[in-house]
């Protein structure tokens, strides 16, 4: 009873519900979720100690959920890029028609880099820029980031030329036509893309954001680069979460996993309405205001703790 | 196109060794490892370097589907011509 009671004081459910919708929300935006994660609390004056053990096993509840949602959201093409998968496998070699297969190791090319990145250096990343200070140059720089994404999207192949690409990709009948636009990317061209996903070690580099401007730069269309991001980034979110279970489950958890289960509501219900808002948003927008509000934020931000 | 199939089987054992070089990061503590294996260390430990096996593992697999396609239907019907 000690434990939970020093625990209920450390994250409050109040506390729980509003980082589980933060977590939802920034995630997917391409704000950076965990630059928020770090500016949020030190602005509210929350005395919340994001190195502890106990944090970080409710990070991977809120993780966990956005990345089932996110998986869920996109589960018809999941299932058809896995099925890809199984055939290429089968054949030992994507079929010229297969889009599905060709995406699925588009998806597999991307992940690996940032994956391996992500396993070496996260832990040191964090701990050297974890502070709010850094946290908010970096949202600043993150805004910059997003700005010329859209600046270099008017140098990129565009969606003409990609367009004209698609014409000599052979029709299949599994596949969704985002998916036969996606799988006209290059191997290189998704490598580099996934690469990027790695900028979001940085607190306050969104990896959406990097992701849908790597996107925009090799000529995809905003839709289809923020498809092909969140596609790139499920896999990602929840192999990291699945790794740090273990803290959930272990003694790490003692005290906070009721806290971790309201949160990840919060978070899962944040994810879900984030999701199909963005990729109704994404028909027809820019991430120009995303860019906007990523710069003002973190100026402010970079402000207020610096002064 | 003999190179090929030497790139494939060099590619594959690779692949195993990564393997095996994984499953012993994430079953060995560091003090247990071979000492010329990143992360060892000489005192007695209970830490098991799990990220590293996962790494290992990760591009022991990578290698192994570059052979496995290396080898494909495709590949073979070039080395025929």
């Amino acid at each position: 009873m000690l434990v939970v009671a020093a625990a209920d004081r450390l994250i409050t459910y109040f506390q729980a519900v509003v980082i589980g919708l933060l977590q939802g929300i920034t995630e997917l935006f391409p704000i950076s979720s965990l630059g928020h994660a770090v500016i949020l609390p030190k602005l509210v004056g929350w005395d919340l100690n994001q190195d502890k053990p106990y944090f970080l096993a409710f990070l991977v509840a809120t993780h966990l959920a956005t990345a089932t949602v996110l998986f869920l959201f996109f589960l018809p093409e999941w299932l058809r890029v896995l099925r890809g998968l199984g055939r290429s496998l089968r054949d030992r070699q994507i079929s010229p028609g297969d889009a599905d297969a060709r995406l699925a190791w588009l998806l597999v090319v991307g992940t690996i880099p940032a994956g391996l990145i992500g396993l070496i250096f996260e832990h040191k990343l964090r701990s050297l820029f974890a502070s709010p200070t850094a946290a908010a140059a970096f949202l600043t720089a993150n805004g910059l980031i997003l700005f010329a994404a859209e600046y270099l999207r008017r140098r990129a192949p565009g969606a003409d030329e990609r367009a004209r690409e698609l014409e000599h990709v052979p029709q299949s009948e599994t596949s969704s036509e985002a998916e036969k636009r996606l799988a006209t990317l290059g191997f290189r061209e998704a490598v580099g893309v996934g690469t990027a996903q790695a900028a979001a070690l940085f607190p306050g580099i969104s990896r959406a954001g990097v992701t849908i401007g790597g996107g925009l730069f090799v000529g995809l269309t905003h839709e289809d680069a923020a498809r092909y991001a969140f596609l790139l980034a499920t896999p990602i979110i929840g192999a990291a979460a699945l790794l740090k279970l273990p803290d959930l489950v272990g003694h790490n958890g003692d005290g906070v996993r009721m806290q971790a289960l309201v949160g990840a509501l919060c978070a899962a219900a944040a994810a879900w309405v984030s999701i199909r808002f963005l990729m109704r948003y994404f028909q027809t927008n820019t991430l120009t205001p995303f860019a906007v509000y990523c710069l003002f934020a973190g100026l402010a931000a970079l402000i207020v703790f610096v002064f | 196109m003999r190179n090929d199939r030497l790139l494939a089987a060099l590619a594959a054992l690779l692949g195993l060794a990564l393997i095996a070089v994984g499953v012993i990061y994430i079953a060995l503590n560091e003090h247990d490892i071979p000492s010329f294996f990143p992360g060892h260390v000489s005192h007695p430990a209970s830490h098991h370097h799990v990220k590293h096996g996962i790494a290992a593992i990760l591009l022991g697999l990578a290698c192994l589907a570059f052979a496995w396609f290396r080898t494909g239907p495709r590949d073979r019907a070039v080395s025929r011509a």
